[in-house]
């Protein structure tokens, strides 16, 4: 009988003799092989385990059930306010489809998302490429540009609503500058979902900076000097040279952005509460938790969240094998 | 190692099992007492060291008990109040929430009548005949506070009577280009564009058909019928005017009050809890006051009475839990600080306000007991709890809805029209 020599790592010794190529004898070595590695893996996931554990136990409990839970009142008429809570099949899908609330939402949502993604990667990497110099006043520079990301979105939110009030920082220094009815940035219907989108475009903006100048840390030098002697001017270089070895960058700030601008819920209810009037500024998160916690229909809303995180993971993965995709071809 | 293993899963599975759904069971306190948490909120008027004085107080009063207050993170307690109870986590005694919705759920404890006999409207915000939120105080919303310097810049000597005299009061004020309406309604404070249509619901809408909502709910009435479309329009025609700055859609609660100490319009349709915020902070310049006035002059007094608090169905203990918000909400000093800070009016028998109250505190009492005189007091529409009131999230759909009214987006029919879709949404 063939032997299967045990090395450390679990490989086939090459030099053994090999066994005669038909299908029984083939498929008892694939069988002989997965039951001795997976007798040498159990111990060391064991291990690795004992690491992961509280991880996956907290995910588990805080995403996955909560998930299922969703998917689950999705198909019911839940309200705690009025119980008994019943079965209720694909009724509340059914509803969205003609929930002009919900429509609403849902286009607002897409337009941040979009306003999100193209100005904070187009302005990050404006950023990126003036601050990538090694001074230290360009590394403070760096911290100064991340730091809103790493402050609360609530906390942006009431600075930025301290700005952007009609009695607010902004309006008062146009006042001073000679325009006697500046912009209702939060008042005006017309207004205040672009002002939304840019204060979460401003709250990325930092994250796109770092990511941005990692990757033009990461582009060497030797080929920029390359292109340079090649006669390439400062745009041939960032189109043929730059841009290129910025794919691995541009996926992850898209990916995240377009999460971010799906998710908006906090610059929401804080600012402007979807208002000024009905549904302007109403996102889908925002609409979740209204009809949940006001309106108190836990089914009808789980059936937003269901479609909400469809929709967020269906455009996410798209996006994701788009770029990879772009960064394999180049 | 498989020791280890077991150890781990034990203790991270106790970890994440924690809070998660089950509200944890009675927990006595030092010394055998019981902890209640009390769910209070903190406005510019009613702020952390207020709320902790009256707690104390009140515990005083009520051995064995000690009390974890929470506060809500904006000024929707009931908002907040829900999602605590989502969570399995609904306070023991909760302050100024509406009990709409959690009565009918069963999650609140009734008041007997034997424990409502100090109070002077002991069924007021009834939900079937039982109360869930202790009557404590009435509120006149909205009672008009007004510049009384810009009223002189204007010319203008007397405050409105009726409805026209309002709107030629609008016209002067504008012409010397003066903001006539102070309305706010930014942030998570929609709610505070309401009062201008609880004003012109109540002059139009309750005092010809008092139990409207109550018909509403039967079906008899729609939002849509003459009379409240009525009311609709007079707030668009405001807007429409421009007696209505449509700027203040973006200010909060708190900035909208500002606005109007800095003089940034002249007239400011509030509740009767504005009074000692302005007797107690003044601008510079007198504050007045009228109630909203009616097309012939008729006097029409909205106010709400209850605002107290509610005990869970299931605290640990609801007789002392009971107990202890009785004592909170008749305990002489918690109403008096209630009637210095948020120009509370006291619906206790036998409680006199302190002698030392200012001018618009002591203006805006006189709306109300003239308003009892004339037997001409209404329910504040939005403002309703119990039986006659709003379903859950609606008031919070009107709020948005008049900010359409008030930018023009919508028209008086169509903002009507939205509150009879909604109140279908809401109650299907």
């Amino acid at each position: 009988m063939t032997e299967i020599q045990h090395g450390t790592r679990g490989e086939v010794d090459p030099a053994a003799p090999r066994q005669s190529p038909s299908h029984g004898g083939s498929r008892q070595r694939g069988a002989a092989i997965r039951r001795r590695a997976s007798a040498r893996i159990w111990p060391k996931l064991g291990r690795f385990g004992l690491f992961a554990l509280p991880g996956l136990v907290a995910y588990v409990v805080f995403v996955l059930i909560p998930i299922g839970m969703t998917g689950y009142y999705s198909f019911t008429n839940r309200n705690p306010f009025n119980p008994p809570t019943k079965w209720v099949g694909l009724r509340n899908y059914g509803d969205l489809l003609g929930d002009q609330e919900f429509r609403q939402a849902l286009v607002n949502t897409v337009i941040i998302a979009v306003i999100v993604t193209v100005f904070a990667n187009v302005g990050g990497l404006l950023i990126a490429m003036l601050l990538d110099r090694p001074t230290k006043l360009y590394v403070a520079l760096r911290g100064i540009f991340f730091t809103p990301v790493v402050l609360s979105a609530v906390v942006i939110s009431v600075i930025w609503q301290a700005v952007l009030t009609d009695d607010g920082l902004l309006n008062s220094l146009l006042r001073g500058l000679g325009v006697d009815h500046p912009p209702g940035w939060l008042s005006d219907p017309d207004l205040a979902l672009y002002s939304i989108a840019w204060i979460i475009t401003w709250q990325m903006l930092g994250f796109c900076v770092v990511v941005y100048l990692a990757g033009l840390q990461g582009v060497p030098r030797e080929l920029q000097e390359a292109a340079s002697i090649d006669g390439a001017g400062r745009l041939a270089r960032f189109r043929n040279v730059t841009w290129p070895m910025l794919a691995p960058a541009l996926t992850i700030n898209t990916v995240m952005l377009l999460i971010t601008g799906f998710k908006a819920y906090d610059q929401i209810q804080v600012i402007t509460n979807g208002g000024p009037g009905t549904g302007t500024t109403s996102t889908m998160a925002f609409q979740v938790v209204q009809t949940a916690f006001n309106g108190n229909h836990i089914g009808y809303s789980s059936a937003m969240a269901a479609v909400m995180l469809v929709l967020v993971a269906t455009v996410s993965v798209i996006v994701l094998r788009l770029l990879q995709r772009r960064e394999v071809t180049q | 190692m498989r020791r280890s293993i077991v150890f781990c899963l034990v203790t991270t599975l106790a970890v994440a099992g924690c809070g998660v759904g089950e509200k944890p069971a009675a927990t006595p306190a030092s010394g055998g007492k019981v902890e209640l948490s009390f769910l209070v909120f903190e406005t510019p008027n009613l702020n952390a060291a207020f709320w902790d004085a009256a707690i104390a107080r009140a515990s005083a009063k009520v051995p064995g008990v000690t009390i974890k207050k929470l506060v809500t993170p904006n000024v929707d307690r009931t908002g907040y109040a829900k999602q605590l109870d989502a969570s399995g986590h609904l306070p023991d005694i909760l302050q100024s929430v509406n009990p709409a919705g959690f009565a009918e759920a069963g999650k609140l404890a009734a008041f007997t009548d034997d424990e409502l006999t100090n109070f002077i409207a002991p069924k007021a915000g009834a939900v079937d005949g039982k109360i869930y939120q202790l009557p404590y105080n009435t509120q006149v919303i909205p009672v008009v506070y007004y510049n009384k310097d810009a009223f002189a810049k204007a010319g203008i000597t007397e405050t409105p009577k009726t409805y026209k005299d309002l709107l030629d009061v609008s016209a002067k004020l504008k012409a010397k280009n003066i903001t006539p309406f102070v309305v706010g309604g930014g942030g998570a404070d929609t709610w505070a564009d309401m009062y201008p249509l609880t004003g012109t619901v109540a002059t139009d809408v309750y005092a010809k058909t008092p139990d409207f909502l109550t018909q509403r709910k039967d079906g008899k009435v729609k939002f849509a019928d003459a009379d409240f479309t009525k009311a609709a329009q007079k707030v668009a025609d405001l807007a429409k005017q421009g007696y209505i700055d449509p700027a203040g859609l973006s200010r909060s609660y708190a900035d909208t009050e500002q606005a109007f100490r800095d003089g940034k319009g002249a007239m400011y349709p509030m509740g009767s809890w504005f009074a000692t915020s302005a007797d107690n902070n003044k601008p510079g310049f007198e504050i007045g006051a009228f109630p909203w006035p009616s097309d012939d002059g008729t006097p029409v007094t909205p106010t709400f009475t209850g605002g107290g608090t509610s005990v869970s169905a299931s605290a640990p203990n609801v007789d002392l839990a009971k107990k202890w918000a009785l004592a909170f909400d008749e305990d002489k000093e918690n109403n008096d600080a209630f009637v210095k800070l948020d120009g509370s009016i006291p619906a206790i028998k036998g409680y006199t306000p302190p002698t030392d109250m200012g001018p618009v505190y002591q203006a805006t009492v006189a709306i109300y007991q003239q308003g009892m005189k004339d037997n001409s007091i209404v329910n504040a529409f939005s403002q309703e709890t119990g039986d006659g009131s709003l379903p859950p999230g609606l008031a919070d759909k009107s709020a948005l809805g008049v900010q359409d009214l008030i930018t023009g987006k919508k028209s008086a029919g169509d903002f009507a029209s939205y509150l009879d879709d909604q109140w279908a949404k809401a109650t299907q």
